[in-house]
C-alpha cells in the first residue's frame, strides 16, 4: 500500500514537473512530437519531407509525423478529430473551409517573434495584398501560405485540332462558347458519353459556381451579410445554365462521372478540357510528361455581357496551427511552417504552388514558369473566395441547388427558393 | 460452492462486457440523448445550450427531415421484401440439395460472400457497374436491343439512384440471410416431412403446413435484424452521395444524421435525429416481435 501512495505521488510529481515546463513564454526544452496533416500533393509530398528532414536535423528536439489524405477526406477527418478535441498540431485546408478554424478559435495566431517581423502589418507587406485574405482576423495573421491559387481552363491541344478547332483562337472566351465548343468536342454513342469536351470541378462550388454568380451580378449573402441571395435573378440564370449541361439538358457532363481534372492528365480521350490551377502542370509533367506539349492554358470565361469581369475564385491554402496544442508544440510548428513557407522558389518550381511574396514576384524561376502569366493576369481580376465561419455549410447548399437542377430536374427558381431557405436557416443558428 | 458465492463469480466473469458495452455503448447513448437537448456547433469551444425540445421539433417540421423519412421508407421496404422472401426461396433451394452436399456448400459460399465485403468497398465495385459506360447500361441495352445505346442515368435520376442503392443492398445480404434460413431449415426433423408423404401431402402443402410454421422462430429474427438494417442504412448511400449522385431522393435517415453533423455543423439536430431513428427502430421491434410471439407453433 505504502509503494503504491509513494508511485502515485511520483506520478503526481511528475505530472506537474511537464506542465510547468510546457508553461507559455518559456523556450521549448524536451522532446516535441508534431502531428502534421496536410492534402495529397505528389509533387509537394518530396520537397516537404526533404524540409522536414533539414528542420528536424537544425532541431532534434523535435520529431515531425506527417500524415497525408485526399483533399475531400482530410475535411472530414480534421472535423471530426477538432470536434474530439484531439487536431493535429499543424494543418491545411483551403480557405473556405479553414476559416471557420478561425473564427471559431481553433486556430493560433502566427508567432511574430518565430518569423521574424515586428508586426502582422509588416508581414504584410512582403506578399501580394491579397495573400492574406483567408488568414486575417481580428488583426492577427492565422496562417502561413502554402499557395495562392485561382484556377483557369486546362486543354487538350490535340482534341482541338481533330474536330478542327485552333486550340490558340477557337478557345471559349464565355461560358455561351464553351456549350459551343464543348458540345463539337464531345463525343458520344448514342446517349453515352465518350469524351466530354468540358466539365466543371464539381463539387467545390465556393470556386468555380460562385465567381460565376459574381459575373453576374449575383453574391452569396445580402450586403449587411444577415440573410442568403442566392434566389436572384443571377443565381436563377446560372442555374438555368447548369441545368442545360447536365444530362437531362444537352448532356454535356454531370457530377456523377470522374473528376474531369484528375482523367485530364491521363490524356485517354475521356475529356477535352478541365478547371484547375497553375499546380496541374507540374502534376501532368510527374503523372504523363508526354502530353505537356499538348497542354495549353486560357483564362477563366466570362458570361456575354457579365456585369462584373471576375475569374474563377482566388483562394488560399494556409499552415495552421492548433491553437490547443501546447506552447512548446505551436512554437515548434511556427518554426517547422515557416521553414516551408519561405521556401517561395522550391512550391513553385518543383510544385507549381504560388507563394506571392515579392521575393518570389522579382525571382527568374517566376518570371519563366509557364502559364504563371495567364493565372496571374487572371487572378489580378478576381475575388476572393467566400470565406464565413458558415462557409463550408453554405458551399454544401450551393451542392444540393446545383444537383437538383442537373439531376433530379428541379425548376432552378425552386432550387434557388429552396437554397436561399437553407441559407438563412443555417445563418439563423 | 454456495449458490451466492457462485453469483459473485458469475458477475465477476460479466463485469468486463459490461463495463465495456458501458462506455463505449450505453454511454454514447445517454450522451446522445443528453446531447439533442442542446444546441451545438460541433467544432466550437462554446459550451453547448440547452434548448429543450427545439431540435425535435426543428426536425418533425423540416421538409428535409420528412424527406428522409420517406427516402428510408422507400429504402426498407424495396429491400426488406425482397431480402425476407428471396433469401427464404434460395435457402429452400439450397436445402433441397442436401443429396450434394459439396455443391450446397458452394452455393452457400457464393451466397454469403458478398455479405463479408464492406459497404463502401461494395458501394465503390457497383459504382463501376453503373457508369455510363458500365455494365448495367450494357446489359440493359442488349437486352431491349436498342440499336443506339441509351443512359438510364442509374446514379443521377432520383428513381433509378432509389434502385440503384437497393440493388447493391439485396446483393450484398441475401447470401447473409440464407444461411440463417438454411439453419432453420435444416434444424426441422425430416420425420415430419416423410409422415406428411405418407399421409399424401404435396411439396407445397408441406412448405405451408410444416416449414413455414416450424421456421417462424427463424423468420421472427431474420424479419427484425433485415429490418433494422434495412433502416440504418448508410454506408451505400454516403458513397452515392460522394460520387456525385443527387443526396434527396437516397438521403435516408442515417445519412441525413451524418450531413446535419459532418456538413451542417449541428450536433443537437443530427442527435435528435439518432434518438427519433432508435425510438423508431424500437417500436418496430416491439411490434413485431408482438405479432410473432402469439403465433409460435411447436409439433414436438
Amino acid at each position: 500500500m505504502k509503494l503504491v501512495s509513494t508511485l502515485l505521488v511520483a506520478a503526481l510529481l511528475l505530472a506537474g514537473g511537464t506542465l510547468l515546463l510546457a508553461s507559455p513564454g518559456q523556450e521549448p526544452t524536451g522532446p516535441v512530437e508534431l502531428i502534421y496533416w496536410t492534402h495529397e500533393d505528389p509533387n509537394r509530398t518530396p520537397l516537404e519531407e526533404k524540409l522536414i528532414a533539414e528542420f528536424q536535423s537544425q532541431n532534434p528536439n523535435v520529431t515531425v509525423v506527417r500524415e497525408t489524405g485526399p483533399s475531400g477526406k482530410m475535411a472530414e477527418k480534421l472535423l471530426t478529430a477538432f470536434a474530439a478535441q484531439k487536431g493535429p498540431d499543424i494543418f491545411n485546408q483551403g480557405a473556405e473551409d479553414e476559416w471557420q478554424y478561425i473564427e471559431l478559435g481553433r486556430v493560433a495566431p502566427v508567432d511574430l517573434k518565430v518569423v521574424g517581423f515586428s508586426s502582422y502589418r509588416a508581414m504584410q507587406n512582403d506578399y501580394l495584398p491579397v495573400t492574406f485574405n483567408g488568414a486575417l482576423y481580428d488583426g492577427k495573421i492565422h496562417g502561413l501560405p502554402m499557395e495562392i491559387t485561382n484556377w483557369c481552363i486546362y486543354i487538350n491541344n490535340k482534341y482541338y485540332r481533330e474536330v478542327g478547332l485552333d486550340p490558340a483562337k477557337d478557345y471559349p472566351k464565355t461560358w455561351e462558347q464553351m456549350v459551343q465548343v464543348a458540345e463539337k468536342l464531345t463525343i458520344r454513342e448514342g446517349e453515352v458519353i465518350n469524351r466530354r469536351g468540358f466539365d466543371f470541378r464539381y463539387p467545390w462550388y465556393l470556386q468555380f459556381f460562385d465567381p460565376m454568380a459574381n459575373q453576374l451580378g449575383g453574391t452569396v449573402l445580402s450586403k449587411d451579410g444577415k440573410s442568403g441571395a442566392v434566389d436572384s435573378a443571377a443565381w436563377v440564370k446560372l442555374l438555368q445554365y447548369m441545368a442545360d449541361w447536365g444530362p437531362n439538358g444537352r448532356n454535356l457532363g454531370s457530377p456523377t462521372y470522374k473528376n474531369a481534372r484528375s482523367t485530364f492528365n491521363n490524356d485517354d480521350n475521356s475529356v477535352a478540357m478541365c478547371i484547375s490551377g497553375l499546380y496541374q502542370y507540374d502534376r501532368i509533367k510527374a503523372q504523363n510528361p508526354a502530353f505537356l506539349p499538348e497542354v495549353s492554358v486560357v483564362p477563366y470565361p466570362r458570361f456575354q455581357g457579365a456585369v462584373n469581369d471576375n475569374g474563377a475564385a482566388v483562394y488560399g491554402h494556409y499552415y495552421m496551427v492548433n491553437a490547443s496544442s501546447s506552447p512548446a508544440a505551436q512554437k515548434a510548428a511556427w518554426k517547422l511552417t515557416w521553414y516551408f513557407s519561405s521556401h517561395v522558389e522550391e512550391m513553385l518550381d518543383q510544385v507549381g504552388l504560388i507563394i506571392p511574396s515579392k521575393k518570389l514576384l522579382e525571382s527568374a524561376v517566376y518570371k519563366n514558369k509557364k502559364f504563371s502569366d495567364v493565372f496571374i493576369a487572371d487572378m489580378a481580376k478576381s475575388n476572393f473566395v467566400f470565406c464565413h465561419v458558415k462557409g463550408a455549410q453554405i458551399q454544401a447548399v450551393l451542392k444540393e441547388m446545383v444537383e437538383g437542377v442537373m439531376l433530379t430536374k428541379v425548376p432552378p427558381a425552386e432550387a434557388a427558393r429552396r437554397g436561399q431557405e437553407k441559407i438563412n436557416d443555417i445563418l439563423r443558428q | 460452492m454456495g449458490i451466492r458465492r457462485r453469483q459473485y463469480w458469475g458477475w465477476i466473469f460479466v463485469l468486463p462486457a459490461i463495463l465495456f458495452f458501458a462506455l463505449f455503448s450505453y454511454f454514447p447513448i445517454i450522451n446522445s440523448f443528453v446531447a439533442s437537448f442542446h444546441a451545438k456547433d460541433i467544432i466550437s469551444l462554446k459550451a453547448p445550450k440547452f434548448i429543450g425540445f427545439q431540435n425535435y421539433l426543428y426536425i418533425f417540421t423540416s421538409q428535409d427531415f420528412l424527406n428522409s423519412i420517406k427516402a428510408t421508407l422507400y429504402f426498407a421496404i424495396g429491400c426488406f421484401i425482397p431480402l425476407v422472401t428471396v433469401s427464404l426461396v434460395i435457402a429452400t433451394i439450397v436445402v433441397s440439395l442436401r443429396r450434394f452436399p459439396k455443391v450446397q456448400n458452394v452455393f452457400k459460399m457464393i451466397y454469403y460472400s458478398p455479405s463479408i465485403v464492406s459497404g463502401v468497398v461494395s458501394a465503390t465495385i457497383w459504382l463501376l457497374i453503373f457508369d455510363p459506360r458500365g455494365l448495367a447500361n450494357q446489359f440493359l441495352n442488349f437486352l431491349a436491343a436498342n440499336p443506339s445505346p441509351v443512359d438510364f442515368k442509374w446514379l443521377a435520376l432520383p428513381a433509378m439512384a432509389r434502385l440503384s442503392t437497393i440493388i447493391i443492398y439485396f446483393w450484398k445480404y441475401v447470401g447473409y440471410f440464407v444461411i440463417i434460413y438454411f439453419a432453420g431449415l435444416v434444424s426441422i426433423p425430416t420425420s415430419l416431412y416423410e409422415v406428411a408423404e405418407i399421409d399424401g401431402a404435396s411439396a407445397w402443402k408441406k412448405f405451408w403446413r410444416i416449414t413455414i410454421p416450424l421456421l417462424k422462430p427463424t423468420i421472427e429474427f431474420v424479419l427484425i435484424v433485415a429490418l433494422i438494417q434495412c433502416v440504418r442504412t448508410f454506408s451505400i448511400q454516403y458513397v452515392f452521395v460522394q460520387s456525385g449522385s443527387p443526396r434527396e431522393p437516397i438521403n435516408v435517415i442515417s445519412l441525413n444524421i451524418y450531413t446535419t453533423a459532418m456538413q451542417y455543423h449541428s450536433l443537437g439536430r443530427s442527435t435528435a435525429m439518432s434518438v427519433s431513428l432508435f425510438c423508431f427502430i424500437l417500436i418496430f421491434t416491439i411490434v413485431q416481435l408482438r405479432i410473432y410471439r402469439s403465433e409460435r407453433v411447436s409439433y414436438v
